[in-house]
């Protein structure tokens, strides 16, 4: 319930990168002075330019046409550049710009975390930042506070616009796997063609970056230093972890009903465990449903799941498990057990997007597919529900969007993939089939399918000569002459066009 | 069938059709205006009486002093009345039979004054394609008759979209039809070649009109001969044409066209017993099925489904089938399936509801779900997949909670709308009679449990007991629950989780 108010809040507001010249709004241009102080010691700002190139889900074995996006990164200590993984996803090349000049330089993409959507990249000519000096962090931000977004004109002079922080909060980053830290700002700033990335600066410090922005309502969401801090803490380890996460759903326990009903001891603070992942940390831990988590590692959690924060004040207790304790540590929660406190310690860990039945996004990797006869089978993931377009939760086969959304509540032992018929490409093997799509596969030659690799194996073994494709819903049977789609196989590639009838990870 | 998942019906809007006069006679003596003053249900507020609203629509006079019109014309009626041509009187009627699932109804005028000048028609057979009919009524509610000619342009299966879920036998025609006044005849050589029931905005198509043809309008009438009408009734399966060769040699069928194979069989159904995932369907009461659905009958070709369309609740089919690579055959009796029922409109019933602490708990259907525009997605699986995934079978009804009427008893609750019950302190609800039976037993809490990873809705009884009066004063409500009205020809459900 709360879940789905956040996400639908979230899908409102996500990045408008085709809003453009819309709404002209005033930008404050720095009086030369001004400019000129900052100017000094050259903005801490390099163009990026990205030319990225997404996988096409719907014809698995190839690429859509190449884009190319333009955004500013914030330059950082060691040689680094600060950009959100929005701009670099599916990069197939990325090249650092220096504003005054026009210089350019290829650069490489060090760590990248979709989840938190930051990245960090690293010029190919090692003095290619020189003169420019490195941002620190501002981890002091509270509502109230000015920050400002940093811009620049074509020219190369910096543009700033002013915005104030008017609530800091937990809230759902794109990939739509948690809430995490978020600032937001009233800010009346102008897209421009490098706002993919736009830092948001105090005092001369990396303050936020742009998350998104709605320029109608003029409303912004920045990722706050406090997750570039972390992302950067974890970056610097050999291993990079990403964000930890504790696998729960919860409720607050407002209603004093249900409170009873859980055994609360009637100081009316905790949430309602409602639902635990199989194989994350809680679960792990021996976190159960119904139990009330009133404190995590000392900070109590007030009945809406908030606690305590020292700098923001009250904030939801995501918080404490993603934005201050890191993969490995051990968080102790303590609950309440049908009125009986406990204390459990969960040792986190990072959900890798692999680990989901229904991975929440897939980028950078190409979309493993097989294709048998003419059948294309693929792993249903939401990067192919996202195919849909913008509006893919309705628009989007609605029981394989149902199959992703209760993916846990409809596989509560995990550990497998669903594996769809996404189509038919007519051929002689396929006649009578070639209506047939978006069909969940179930059996494959007697074979219980969980994953493309198990169909890969399955196919091996036809049954007296024949593929017995058994599906979820109807027509629930199809079957191919495993002679003739071994003969077929060639001509199928070639009339096609497929580089390769198979790919599997 | 597979035809009666095709719930699109936003196309079509209801008309009806006017007379060309004198080649067919003197159709004003036939032809009849009907005035019906209806109430809409209200789903929002089930305890109202609904919506006032008035229609016109045409009928025309049939043998024993019957008036023939469309279902909708006359649904969800509180008064009716008839007038004709020649006659200043409005004649107040009743309703006879009706047939929501074909779109046809049956009028009583009791008033013999209003007989003295009438004269019945006969009915024909299927008009030819491109041949000539003339349709009459009364469009855009004008009190004169009108006629328009056109012709027959195709004779094929078609959704009827009154209930949604019911595909018959339709004819199109080209004779321009307007709204506001369905259920007039269409002629040909002086006999009714059907009734004009059907056809699009004109944003959407121009000259495409429907009438119900008079194989459908025969069966009814046969039909309601025994006093009371049973509906259409169905295989209650999914198949699906067999024309792969390579699926064909896997079944181990010959190269001969023929067959179908049996996808779902609907567990509700007359074929539960008889009929598997997996067979092929040979032959239905002796017309060879091809491999492409069709059959040959009464020297025409035509949808299998066809076959099963002509016949009646308690007539049975013999079905030749081909399991395993043997043949079999079985006799099934049919009957309605009536999980597809919740998927269409319903008419002439009040909305079911139960109202506790402020809480509506409401059976899904297509009416509830047109009614607050519920687009939650586990509710709409539960609906699309109601029949196809065998859920009714758990969940008779899928009662929801749809509205939170709110008190301080309910004040913590409204997260929970739109969820669907599961169990009320551990019993399984399938049905609306199970909640509000469930509401009733003696408990110190009522532990709501929903479909899905939700937290528990707790209630206590007595705080609900005192909200009672409040609630009901407060939002109006005279009445807080009616579990009476169940859905017509709805047998009483034999897998009923409650013992």
């Amino acid at each position: 319930m709360r879940k789905i108010a956040i996400f639908i809040l979230a899908l409102v507001i996500s990045l408008p990168l085709a809003e453009g010249k819309k709404a002209p709004v005033a930008v404050k241009k720095l009086p030369p002075t001004a400019r000129g102080a900052v100017q000094a010691k050259e903005v801490s700002l390099v163009r990026v330019n990205v030319t990225g190139q997404p996988y096409d889900y719907f014809r698995p074995w190839q690429k859509k046409a190449p884009f190319s996006k333009r955004a500013l990164g914030a330059v950082l200590p060691h040689g680094r550049v600060l950009v959100t993984a929005d701009l670099v996803a599916n990069e197939n090349y990325v090249e650092l710009e220096r504003a005054e000049s026009g210089d350019k330089t290829a650069a490489t993409v060090v760590v990248v975390d979709y989840e938190s959507n930051l990245a960090l990249l690293e010029p190919s000519e090692k003095n290619f930042l020189n003169g420019l000096q490195p941002l620190d962090l501002a981890l002091d931000t509270v509502v109230g506070d000015k920050l400002s977004a940093w811009q620049l004109e074509p020219t190369g002079a910096l543009v700033v616009t002013e915005g104030i922080v008017t609530t800091i909060g937990m809230s759902r980053y794109p990939a739509d796997i948690a809430d995490f830290l978020t600032y937001r700002l009233s800010i009346p700033m102008q897209y421009r063609d490098n706002s993919y990335t736009v830092p948001l600066v105090k005092n001369n410090k990396l303050a936020a970056l742009l998350l998104r922005f709605d320029p109608r309502t003029q409303v912004m969401d920045a990722i706050p230093a406090a997750i570039i801090a972390h992302f950067l803490k974890d970056a610097a380890s050999p291993h990079y972890q990403g964000f930890p996460s504790l696998g729960i759903s919860f409720f607050p326990t407002r209603d004093p009903e249900l409170r009873e009903y859980a055994g609360e001891d009637n100081k009316g603070a905790g949430v309602y465990i409602t639902a635990v992942e199989p194989g994350q940390p809680a679960a792990k831990a021996g976190l159960q449903a119904g139990d009330i988590v009133v404190a995590v590692d000392g900070h109590e959690i007030d009945k809406n799941g908030n606690y305590v924060d020292d700098l923001y004040g009250k904030l939801g207790f995501g918080n404490l498990i993603n934005g201050k304790a890191y993969v490995g540590d051990s968080l102790p929660l303590h609950i309440l057990r049908q009125g009986k406190p406990l204390t459990i310690n969960v040792k986190l860990e990072h959900r890798n997007e692999e680990n989901y039945v229904v991975p929440p996004y897939n980028i950078d990797e190409p979309p493993s597919y097989y294709v048998l006869g003419g059948l294309i089978f693929q792993e249903l993931t939401r990067q192919y529900l996202k195919e849909w377009g913008a509006n893919w939760q309705k628009d989007a086969p609605q029981d394989f969007v149902y199959l992703d959304k209760f993916q846990s509540e409809l596989f509560p032992e995990g550990h497998r993939h669903v594996v769809i018929l996404s189509q038919v490409l007519p051929a002689n093997g396929t006649i009578g089939y070639d209506d047939f799509s978006y069909l969940v596969v179930k059996k494959v030659n007697g074979k219980e399918i969980e994953s493309l690799a198990d169909l890969a194996e399955a196919v091996k073994t036809p049954i007296n000569g024949f593929h017995v494709i058994t599906t979820e819903d109807d027509p629930k049977q199809l079957e191919l002459s495993a002679a003739e789609v071994e003969q077929e196989a060639q001509a199928l590639q070639k009339n096609y066009g497929l580089p390769a009838l198979q790919r599997l990870q | 069938m597979q035809n009666f998942r095709l719930l699109f019906c936003v196309l079509a809007f209801f008309i009806v059709v006017a007379a060309q006069a004198q080649p067919n006679g003197e159709i004003q003596n036939s032809l009849v205006r009907i005035t019906s003053t209806e109430s809409e249900p209200d789903y929002r507020a089930p305890w109202n009486s609904g919506m006032i609203g008035r229609a016109v629509g045409a009928g025309f006079i049939i043998d024993g002093q019957r008036i023939m019109t469309n279902a909708h014309v006359v649904s969800n009626s509180r008064y009716l009345t008839v007038e004709h041509e020649g006659d200043p009187n409005k004649y107040p009627a009743t309703v006879q039979f009706v047939a929501h699932d074909c779109d046809l109804a049956l009028l009583q005028v009791q008033n013999p004054n209003f007989w003295k000048s009438m004269k019945p028609l006969q009915f024909g057979g299927i008009p030819a394609l491109e041949s000539t009919v003339s349709a009459y009524g009364y469009p855009i509610g004008g009190e004169r008759m009108s006629v328009t000619t056109g012709i027959v342009s195709r004779i094929d299966f078609n959704l009827y979209t009154h209930s949604a879920i019911d595909s018959h036998l339709a004819v199109q025609i080209s004779a321009q039809i307007n709204p506001g006044n369905s259920g007039g005849p269409v002629l040909q050589n002086g006999q009714v070649v059907g009734v004009a029931f059907q056809g699009y905005s004109g944003d959407v198509a121009q000259g495409v009109a429907y009438m119900i043809p008079t194989p459908v309008i025969r069966r009814f009438l046969k039909d309601i001969e025994d006093g009371h009408y049973d509906r259409y009734v169905d295989l209650g399966i999914t198949y699906f044409k067999l024309q792969n060769p390579a699926q064909r040699h896997y079944l181990g069928l010959k190269d001969d066209d023929r067959g179908v194979l049996v996808g779902t069989v609907i567990q509700a159904g007359p074929c539960a017993k008889a009929l598997q995932q997996g067979d092929v369907l040979l032959a239905i009461d002796g017309h060879p099925i091809a491999s492409d659905a069709f059959v040959e009958y009464e020297g025409e070709r035509v949808q299998m489904p066809e076959v099963v369309e002509r016949k009646f609740k308690g007539d049975s089919v013999k079905l030749d089938i081909w399991r395993n690579k043997q043949p079999i055959t079985a006799s099934v009796t049919l009957g309605t399936v009536w999980p597809y029922l919740m998927q269409g409109h319903s008419y002439d019933i009040r909305p079911r509801y139960v109202l506790y602490g402020g809480l509506l708990f409401q059976p899904m259907s297509l009416d509830l779900l047109e009614a607050y525009r519920i687009s939650d997605l586990r509710i709409r699986h539960y609906f699309d997949f109601f029949v196809s995934d065998q859920l009714y079978l758990k969940h008779p009804e899928v009662i929801i909670l749809t509205n939170i009427l709110p008190d301080p008893t309910n004040t913590y609750l409204t997260p929970f709308r739109d969820s669907i019950v599961d169990e009320i302190n551990g019993k399984k609800i399938g049905t609306l009679q199970d909640l509000a039976r469930a509401f009733e037993q003696p408990a110190d809490r009522f532990v709501v449990k929903m479909i899905g990873d939700g937290p528990p809705l707790v209630l206590d009884p007595k705080k609900v007991e005192e909200a009672r009066e409040r609630i009901k004063t407060r939002y109006n409500v005279p009445v807080e629950q009616n579990l009476d009205e169940q859905p017509p020809s709805r047998p009483a459900v034999a897998s009923r989780g409650s013992i």
